[in-house]
């Protein structure tokens, strides 16, 4: 059964990532910051322009600043405007059948036409 | 006349008349423009001005601000600035719902009892909000199951709910009359 207890296989998967995240990290530390002609000396030739040392992680917090503003936007763009259908109804609602009243049962689920909810709201009991 | 507040916290007001047992007239009138935020406006388009004035050394900057000013001024009472809306509910003819602007244009639209199926009290998601409005739902004569659109009312002044269900109940005793049967 999926369980989310601790089991030796997720700590194994959990060391292996965790020295895999040192190792990358370590890695990035050392080409951004050993000069080139150590590197060349000891043998180390097929390395990618250090401009990129720096260039990344600036394309990656410009790029988190950008989603927060986009997810913002994103969402004000696909909310229905006030005068669509779609705050009414929708394709379920319109298609949905009458069940018909059992007595002593409790009634089946439906969605209540805003017409009805507005009177059982607003006008007074008479 | 009573006063109540709209959405954003400004004072409306609301005057009911009814002209016969079945047309009735309901009027929101919206603030008025304030002169403490008019002068402000004004003072920070020629500051800015004035300020590229000293960068640029442009006299251009200053008489272009005055004009700039004096056009969206104008622009902004003819177009943006609501008065006052009005909605007059005729019980066997329709709805004429009415825009006043501050300069005094006025746009109607008129729907005829036809195609009224409805009007409800709506809420919505409004920018970062969660509104109550007031809207006519229309049908289409061949489909009187169907909501073919919605109209929402005063977009301008957005009453809140206690305004809205005043509105609700005056419109609901003559939209009754449609399907009441007429009792002699």
């Amino acid at each position: 059964e999926n369980s989310p207890a601790p089991l030796p296989e997720r700590a194994i998967y959990g060391f292996a990532l965790f020295l895999g995240s040192w190792f990358g990290f370590m890695l990035y530390l050392i080409w951004a910051y050993v000069p080139e002609t150590w590197l060349f000396s000891l043998g180390l030739t097929y390395w990618p322009q250090k401009y990129w040392a720096v260039a990344l992680p600036v394309y990656l917090l410009v790029a988190i600043g950008i989603g927060y503003i986009l997810l913002f936007g994103i969402n004000m763009m696909s909310t229905a405007p006030l005068n669509s259908t779609h705050t009414i109804t929708d394709s379920y609602a319109k298609k949905q059948q009458q069940k018909k009243l059992q007595e002593e049962a409790i009634p089946a689920l439906r969605d209540i036409p805003i017409s009805e909810v507005n009177r059982m709201f607003f006008l007074p009991e008479k | 006349e009573r006063r109540f507040r709209s959405a954003s916290g400004q004072p409306i007001a609301l005057r009911r008349r009814q002209h016969s047992a079945s047309c009735r007239e309901l009027a929101v009138r919206c603030p008025r423009l304030q002169l403490r935020s008019l002068s402000a406006v004004t003072s920070a388009v020629w500051l800015a001005a004035y300020g590229l004035f000293a960068l640029s050394e442009n006299s251009m900057v200053l008489s272009a601000a005055i004009f700039i000013t004096l056009l969206g001024l104008i622009i902004y009472l003819h177009f943006v600035k609501v008065e006052q809306e009005s909605l007059l509910v005729i019980g066997s003819l329709g709805i004429q719902v009415t825009s006043s602007y501050a300069s005094g244009k006025e746009s109607t639209t008129f729907i005829e009892m036809g195609r009224v199926k409805d009007v409800v009290i709506n809420e919505a998601i409004h920018m970062q909000k969660v509104i109550y409005y007031l809207c006519i739902l229309l049908q289409d004569p061949g489909d009187p199951e169907g909501i073919s659109e919605v109209v929402p009312l005063f977009q301008s002044s957005k009453p809140r709910l206690d305004c809205l269900i005043e509105v609700y109940k005056s419109c609901q005793e003559i939209l009754e009359q449609r399907t009441a049967p007429r009792v002699e």
